[in-house]
């Protein structure tokens, strides 16, 4: 373990009072639990810290983990997450986001103090102390955020619903995106949060630019024929993750999906450059311009009619 | 006089009204009185708007605000500003009523709407000050002038004003849990959803789901338990998580075909045979089941809408 992540984690483990601390090892898990029960939290906290850091040497984490372990103190709190949309908008600089997301924070609310720092992982750390008009901020009740600037994820916590509009805000207008919206995920651990969805991600969305090509390789370049409307029956089971009793049901889950706009191959291919629809296209869509029909039911047997 | 006057008024003053938190009040052009069991249906369909708290409303007034709305709206006629006033002929009345007290069936009405909170938030109604009133949704059926028109008379006469109620996501996806459930008892034929999703041009996308499939798929997002499967009559103990559970379920079944992400685009629509809600306000109710209960939901989108 070098200086710089011995320095790191001294200065850390001051930080994190003693009555935390042992959760927060424990929600951490670089530290097996042996060596977790070996460490005598009862110590003035300078002991239980060489202690610690002889445990991180031995155990040869790095920087990057003890940056883990920074993220689970300060969001020891419920975090949820946000999704920022469209996801395929041009990433900012780091510099431009940071110049961009103070200014606009302050232009909506006055007194705050806003801390932004990046680490090693792409992570983009954001600390902010709300005041208002009459107080300064308050540093004990901080909001943090943690942005990866390539990916549209956000994780936040301790946001008050009266900061919330506020901060949701500035971090679409900085990150030059149209819209927030929560992403029905939260829990505790930052680290756990972020690898499903980094996971997730990386295994379900490409590039832009390659999410362009299969789109257009998909459904043609330039004007389409303006369909209208496909409509698909679906007598298949049901298919859902989490859902044991329904997908262990013998009977197909009926149900009819029917897909209309004023062009709907355009419709189509947008959602597919746009990451709505995943890529490669599904074949049940890319039949549609592919075998020229608009009309499909749709079985276990054949799962492309 | 007038001094003795306020002097016997003060000593006769009760203490302060027990907080009533659902009242409905309606508005019909008729000349006679809807009976209970049917007020509901005819009532149960229209355009939805938020009306913020209503200033010195006394529900011992309506016949003397049913003769003013009357005598403002012949004025309207007369100044010639509404012409043909949505059907309404020479003579007609208006009767401002309470919902509960009916006893004769409708003749032909040209024009109905209704004033309503239904489980309204205590906090809330607490916090308003003496003198007003809080019935925020507003239900309109009819000609589009005689909305405006008594729309216009309820801002003048009380101070308040209207704005589109949109229903919201959650409310949506309630609506569907609660048509869905139903099922148990009512046949809602089918479940059926509609998205938008903002690409260019909007895709809107219909998703359809057979009633007995969709129930199942209600039952088991539900924690199971051998008191919830026995409901009482018209509660319903559902949590928002397993709202929550059931739209997650449908759009994973959806995903897993097409690969694409519902919650991306926004629900604009929800209907059964029991009904239908759309996210611009205009709804239609179909069945007294969870009327209250709906009506609770859209009492609460009404506050939440509420600019004050």
């Amino acid at each position: 373990m070098d200086n710089s992540a011995k320095h790191l984690l001294q200065r850390l483990v001051r930080r994190i009072p003693v009555s935390m601390l042992k959760s927060t090892l424990d929600k951490w898990e670089r530290l097996t639990a042996e060596k977790r029960k070996s460490l005598d939290f009862t110590q003035s906290k300078w002991i239980i810290t060489q202690e610690l850091v002889a445990l991180c040497e031995k155990s040869e984490l790095t920087v990057k983990h003890i940056t883990e372990l920074e993220m689970i103190y300060l969001t020891a709190f419920c975090l949820f997450v946000c999704f920022l949309f469209p996801d395929d908008a041009h990433s900012v600089e780091l510099m431009q986001f940071k110049e961009l997301f103070k200014s606009h924070l302050r232009e909506l609310q006055r007194n705050v103090s806003v801390k932004i720092k990046k680490h090693t992982d792409q992570a983009v750390w954001i600390r902010v102390a709300w005041g208002d008009g009459l107080s300064s901020p308050n540093h004990l009740k901080a909001t943090y955020v943690v942005l990866y600037l390539q990916t549209p994820y956000v994780f936040v916590n301790a946001l008050s619903s009266k900061h919330k509009p506020l901060l949701l805000q500035a971090l679409t207008l900085s990150t030059r995106h149209q819209q927030i919206k929560a992403a029905n995920l939260s829990g505790q651990k930052l680290t756990a949060l972020r690898d499903l969805l980094m996971r997730q991600y990386q295994q379900v969305s490409q590039p832009p630019l390659m999410r362009h090509r299969m789109a257009r390789e998909t459904f043609g370049d330039g004007m389409l024929p303006a369909l209208q409307s496909a409509v698909f029956k679906l007598e298949t089971k049901f298919k859902g993750p989490t859902n044991e009793a329904m997908t262990q049901r013998d009977e197909p889950f009926i149900c009819s999906v029917k897909f209309s706009s004023s062009n709907l191959l355009e419709s189509l291919r947008h959602c597919a450059s746009s990451g709505i629809a995943s890529t490669p296209v599904t074949p049940m869509l890319s039949s549609i311009p592919l075998k020229g029909r608009n009309y499909f039911v749709i079985t276990d047997n054949v799962l492309t009619a | 006089w007038n001094a003795e006057r306020r002097r016997r008024r003060r000593r006769r003053r009760r203490p302060r009204r027990r907080l009533v938190s659902s009242f409905c009040y309606c508005l019909l052009f008729s000349s006679e009185l809807w009976s209970v069991n049917r007020a509901w249906r005819g009532l149960a369909k229209g355009t939805l708007s938020y009306v913020t708290p209503l200033y010195q409303f006394r529900h011992t007034q309506l016949k003397s605000y049913s003769r003013q709305l009357s005598a403002f709206i012949a004025a309207e006629k007369q100044e010639g500003l509404a012409v043909e006033v949505g059907g309404l002929q020479n003579t007609f009345k208006v009767s401002f009523s309470v919902l509960r007290f009916r006893q004769e069936d409708p003749p032909k009405t040209v024009w109905c709407g209704w004033l309503s909170c239904i489980n309204g938030n205590p906090e809330y109604l607490q916090s308003l000050p003496k003198d007003f009133t809080c019935l925020p949704l507003f239900c309109s059926k009819g000609a589009e002038d005689l909305s405006s028109l008594v729309k216009s008379w309820l801002q003048r006469t009380f101070d308040c004003c209207f704005g589109p109620l949109d229903i919201n996501q959650t409310t949506l996806q309630w609506l569907a849990a609660l048509w869905t459930n139903c099922h148990m008892e009512t046949n809602i034929q089918n479940l059926k959803m509609i998205w938008t999703l903002p690409v260019l041009p909007p895709l809107q996308v219909t998703y359809t789901v057979d009633s007995d499939d969709v129930l199942d798929l209600w039952r088991s997002t539900r924690e199971s338990s051998a008191e919830k499967s026995r409901e009482a009559e018209d509660e319903v103990c559902i949590d928002f998580s397993e709202v929550t559970r059931f739209m997650q379920g449908l759009m994973s079944h959806f995903y897993r075909h097409f690969r694409v992400d519902l919650s991306a685009g926004e629900l604009n629509q929800v209907s059964s045979a029991l009904g239908s809600a759309k996210v611009n306000g205009k709804i239609k109710i179909s069945s007294s089941r969870y009327l209250i209960s709906i009506f609770s939901l859209l009492t609460e989108c009404a506050l939440l809408k509420m600019p004050i």
